[in-house]
């Protein structure tokens, strides 16, 4: 097991290796990936120690009895706490980092997801897996990547979701990493008649993160909403890619991102939407915006739109801008000092991508995470 | 209160102040007219510390303190106001959270305590009756979807928040119905105070037929040309700015300023 693995090898397990490294996909990201497919990891530890700190990040009044703590991708009994989720919901482990979620009906506080990732003392990977079926009702999943500053670490969480028909699955993924990790997350969800897919991302931090997000509406009437933003600087490098397709008739998607990098940061989106033959009544809106604080920073944005059928509704919009100067001087003329206008102006950009957080404790979170990185630093 | 003199200005490397002096005390209203493309916005931007000016020559002193060094924020809470002649729509920020935020950042520098949300509300309701401007303009974002003369009651709400000493006023009337512009004249008039000085910038007459001011001055290729009386408006308003051009001699003028 602790076999010492090459970046190369890892990547390609994810689809993101040498061979992947040329796909169109991965294009803006190239160096960023070619860095860690040089290194080598070794097995991170499930069992590493965690301090308080890094607890006192996840453990919510309002999360618990519904939380389930996954160390390095595997989970953690000693740091779950799942005492009262009740018996909507059955969560199995299967083999090594494998993961299964079965929810029956409406959940009544949302499940906790937390993933650590820990270091080493030398470059570490972890890998985990984790299915998620909703059969009935409604349901809210948080998802919140955290982790301890370090030697590197390279964690990988692919997940399959299932919304059955009618279903309401609402998925919100905070992402607040140090430096130091890496994340390679994908998510392959499909979406039934009448059912509706929520997702809201929060990306802060890391070394290298990228989000692929494949969404299949499958049957009649199927929904999905997704909103992100993520509030980059330093050399941090965030990479998202959103391929939703509309599969059957009457499908809607509606996509607001935003992006926000300062320093040297980098972020990628990529948003598709794939209209297939025959899914008439499809309404696809795609709307990016993003905001470079910096004049090193770069965000590439790409909406991709790809229609097969004949009566569809599709509208997509992606800029790349930078902080309004009038809107910033009119503030500082009343009195607001610049650091403050700017964080108010940033702040306002990104809340649009916030809307749907269902929980006003978790927006609260969300804007306590976000608020100390809005300023900028205009290096 | 305040003292300009002999203000040269550049904008994108093109002069536009050229020689501008100009003297107001605390109490007075002075009106600054002037034809299209005079540098009437250009003064009060570089007064209020709009990036993109550039100071080449002259000075700019206000309460004893040199203006010109003061960043934009230190000079809203020295008191200077400027009403923008086209309000910034500022989507996402609540327009009751960005006043309140200005108004306890201008106390915070002159040492006074902040107002919690019922003090300041209280305030917010007296001033908008003056102006006759809706509540619910206060649970928009600032500007946001609103109509030109909403704009416009705005900025001057904003003034009868914020008390500034200086208040200058940048074609406030432009765009505005009569109606309109009665609730601004309205607006100003209460807040005429021998504390306060304002410098209002207009085009037309027509606005000071209800803002009655002390001085009325003529702005021409970037000076003033011509000072007088609130007559001296309705001899503009009489005769277009052709006239003021006829007697302005040009040599003389800059002799003087340089």
């Amino acid at each position: 097991m602790n076999a010492v693995l090459s970046g190369n090898v890892l990547l390609d397990e994810f689809g993101s290796g040498d061979a992947r490294a040329r796909d169109e996909s991965w294009r803006y990201s190239k160096p960023a990936l070619r860095a860690l497919a040089q290194q080598e990891f070794i097995a991170a530890d499930t069992q590493a120690t965690l301090s308080a700190e890094l607890r006192e990040r996840y453990e919510w009044a309002h999360t618990q009895g519904h939380r389930a703590v996954f160390v390095n991708g595997a989970f953690s009994t000693v740091h779950s706490d799942l005492s009262e989720i009740g018996k909507a919901i059955a969560i199995r482990h299967e083999q090594p980092n494998l993961c299964v979620l079965t929810i029956s009906a409406d959940l009544a506080a949302p499940l906790h997801l937390v993933y650590l990732s820990i270091p080493s003392p030398a470059p570490s990977r972890w890998q985990a897996s984790i299915e998620v079926h909703l059969y009935a009702g409604k349901a809210h999943l948080i998802e919140q990547h955290l982790g301890e500053a370090g030697a590197d670490v390279l964690g990988a969480l692919t997940s399959t979701t299932q919304v059955s028909a009618h279903a309401e699955l609402q998925l919100t993924t905070l992402c607040d990493l140090p430096d130091s990790v890496s994340l390679y997350r994908r998510i392959q969800a499909t979406v039934e008649n009448g059912a509706t897919l929520r997702t809201t991302h929060a990306l802060l931090g890391g070394r290298l993160q990228r989000h692929d997000l494949n969404i299949e509406l499958a049957g009649m009437q199927a929904r999905y909403e997704s909103r992100g933003v993520f509030v980059l600087r330093g050399r941090q490098h965030v990479d998202t890619h959103l391929d939703v397709r509309h599969i059957a008739r009457d499908t809607n998607c509606d996509i607001v991102w935003r992006g926000v990098a300062d320093q040297r940061a980098r972020g990628v989106f990529h948003g598709a939407i794939t209209v297939a033959e025959g899914a008439d009544g499809a309404d696809a809106k795609l709307s990016n915006k993003n905001l470079l604080l910096s004049a090193l920073a770069e965000i590439d944005t790409q909406p991709v739109l790809e229609i097969y059928a004949d009566e569809v509704k599709a509208a997509h919009g992606a800029t790349v801008g930078q902080l309004d100067e009038r809107a910033l001087f009119y503030m500082r003329s009343r009195g607001i000092p610049v650091d403050e206008a700017r964080r108010l102006l940033v702040a306002a950009f990104c809340d649009v991508a916030l809307d749907r957080v269902p929980q006003a404790v978790l927006r609260e979170h969300i804007s306590t995470l976000l608020a100390p990185r809005l300023a900028g630093t205009g290096a | 209160m305040l003292k300009i003199e002999n203000l040269h200005v550049r904008v994108a490397g093109k002069e536009i102040l050229k020689g501008l002096s100009l003297s107001a005390n605390a109490g007075e209203v002075h009106a600054i007219m002037g034809p299209n493309g005079a540098g009437k916005s250009t003064l009060g931007n570089v007064l209020a510390g709009r990036e993109g000016y550039e100071v080449t020559q002259g000075s700019v002193v206000y309460n004893g303190k040199n203006l010109l060094e003061l960043e934009p924020e230190q000079r809203a809470a020295e008191g200077v106001f400027l009403a923008f002649q086209y309000p910034v729509e500022i989507p996402g920020v609540n327009n009751t959270y960005f006043l309140r935020a200005a108004l306890n950042a201008q106390r915070k520098v002159r040492g006074e305590a902040e107002l919690d949300s019922m003090q300041f509300l209280k305030r917010v309701r007296e001033k908008l009756a003056v102006l006759h401007l809706k509540d619910e303009l206060l649970h928009r974002a600032v500007n946001e979807g609103f109509s030109g003369g909403e704009k416009k009651r705005n900025e001057i709400f904003q003034m009868a928040l914020l008390e500034p000493r200086l208040a200058i006023l940048d074609e406030t009337d432009s765009g505005l119905d009569i109606d309109a512009m009665k609730l601004v004249a309205d607006g100003v008039n209460a807040m005429r105070s021998p504390d306060r000085a304002f410098l209002v910038v207009t085009h037309y007459q027509r606005l000071l037929d209800y803002i009655v001011p002390d001085f009325v001055h003529v702005l021409a290729d970037g000076r003033i040309v011509e000072s007088g009386d609130a007559s001296l408006a309705r001899k503009l308003e009489e005769h277009g700015y052709a006239w003021v051009a006829e007697r302005f001699v040009p040599g003389q003028i800059s002799a003087g300023a340089a």
